[in-house]
């Protein structure tokens, strides 16, 4: 304990590592506490009288004060950041593409993700819809028509339509009150025929799922 | 406390921002990825400054802080919300930026300049502010991991002792007796620098 005297201004003197009180008893450890939480200027019943208490206080909040104006600075957020965990995610997220077309100059894919967009954007749209997410999952027999199309393919049937069947998954959380099935109708109306227009797609199933209402 | 309760605000301005983070936790875990990239505008900026005072300089902060994302979106299925998801991406953060201390020891500056809208202040300044930050920072890096990063979660992020205890997987007298040693390190610097 310090001995009691001048109170001591100096803080490697007041946090020496035999030092674990002020003259007047109060614990060092917990007066840095509660200044470094920004609290210095507000005295206890016994800090109100205690030069000892004061005299602390007041060099432990200026010795914080930095690092307390530091700490409530904003912090720029890398534009990159975003970008750069949606491209690493992609690649875990097994890629799936639609193919739209096989014809002799190559196929035309399109990627499960971008259809889904399509109808996502197209279901946010929709009035009474406050959220909508997609996804998008390639069909098991659509592949099996890809791959005995790729192994047999003739040049007279060249441009064809292939795999453009597409199945679609929205979540929609939905405005509490609106007619939920006509809400949830035309959000599958709308995505379909973004994707007919958009990519092409023929025979496309969009299943709408509302999970939540919202006031 | 400082700033209790910052750990559960959210980010506005997301398409998202009608539901919670447990319903796109929800739909992300069902495959749903823009769910994912919703949360990811949330909360990317946690980790992102979590990072950044865990380590001192801002490329190594990029790294973890994209690393941490990632991780995130693998574990997500093993996810079972019994904490919120700020604190378990906490959790990945502090964990993936502590292989990091381990790995290097080196500290640049923080230098926040170039992000920090500061209009009114003039070169001089800048300068000083400079050198503030820089002080802090090397102060705040050259503490030991554990202290470094109970300092960091208290008053950098404003986790109370309890989050900080849940998210480091210690007890709450262990990040007290943390927080009183770097407290007392990080005073006797700064006294110093000035």
């Amino acid at each position: 304990m310090s001995s009691p005297g001048q109170p001591i201004d100096d803080v490697n003197l007041l946090l020496s590592d035999a030092n674990q009180h002020l003259a007047c008893g109060a614990d060092i450890d917990e007066l840095l506490e509660q200044a470094a939480d920004g609290y210095a200027g507000q005295f206890t019943s016994h800090q109100r009288d205690c030069v000892y208490c004061q005299a602390a206080l007041r060099e432990f909040g200026r010795v914080w004060e930095p690092v307390r104006s530091l700490a409530a600075e904003r912090v720029a957020v890398p534009a990159a950041l975003k970008g750069a965990v949606a491209s690493q995610i992609r690649k875990l997220v097994a890629d799936v593409r639609y193919t739209l077309q096989l014809n002799d100059g190559g196929a035309i894919r399109i990627a499960a993700r971008v259809v889904a967009r399509i109808a996502r954007e197209a279901a946010r749209d929709v009035p009474g819809v406050r959220v909508a997410f997609g996804r998008s999952s390639h069909s098991r027999m659509a592949s099996l028509v890809e791959r005995a199309a790729l192994g047999h393919r003739h040049p007279n049937a060249a441009v064809g339509v292939l795999g453009r069947t597409a199945v679609v998954d929205l979540a929609i959380v939905a405005q509490y009150g609106d007619e939920l099935d006509a809400v949830a109708r035309e959000v599958q109306r709308r995505a379909v025929a973004e994707l007919r227009r958009k990519v092409g797609l023929r025979d496309v199933t969009v299943n709408v799922t509302v999970d939540d209402v919202i006031t | 406390m400082a700033r209790a309760g910052r750990l559960f605000r959210h980010g506005g301005g997301t398409v998202g921002s009608d539901v919670d983070d447990a319903y796109l936790v929800r739909r992300a875990q069902e495959g749903y990825v823009d769910a994912y990239a919703d949360l990811v505008d949330r909360h990317g900026g946690l980790a992102y400054r979590v990072a950044l005072r865990l380590l001192g300089n801002h490329h190594d902060a990029e790294d973890v802080a994209q690393e941490a994302l990632v991780t995130a979106w693998q574990q997500l299925p093993g996810f079972r919300g019994n904490s919120s998801f700020p604190t378990w991406l906490y959790q990945i953060v502090t964990r993936r930026a502590l292989n990091r201390i381990t790995r290097t020891r080196v500290t640049e500056s923080l230098d926040l300049l170039g992000d920090v809208s500061d209009a009114g202040a003039g070169p001089g300044q800048h300068a000083e502010r400079d050198l503030t930050v820089d002080a802090v920072t090397a102060a705040v890096s050259a503490l030991p991991p554990p202290q470094r990063i109970a300092i960091v979660l208290h008053h950098f992020e404003g986790l109370s002792n309890a989050e900080i205890a849940l998210i480091t997987g210690s007890s709450i007298p262990a990040v007290r007796s943390h927080l009183f040693r770097g407290r007392r390190t990080l005073s006797k610097t700064l006294a110093e620098w000035r």
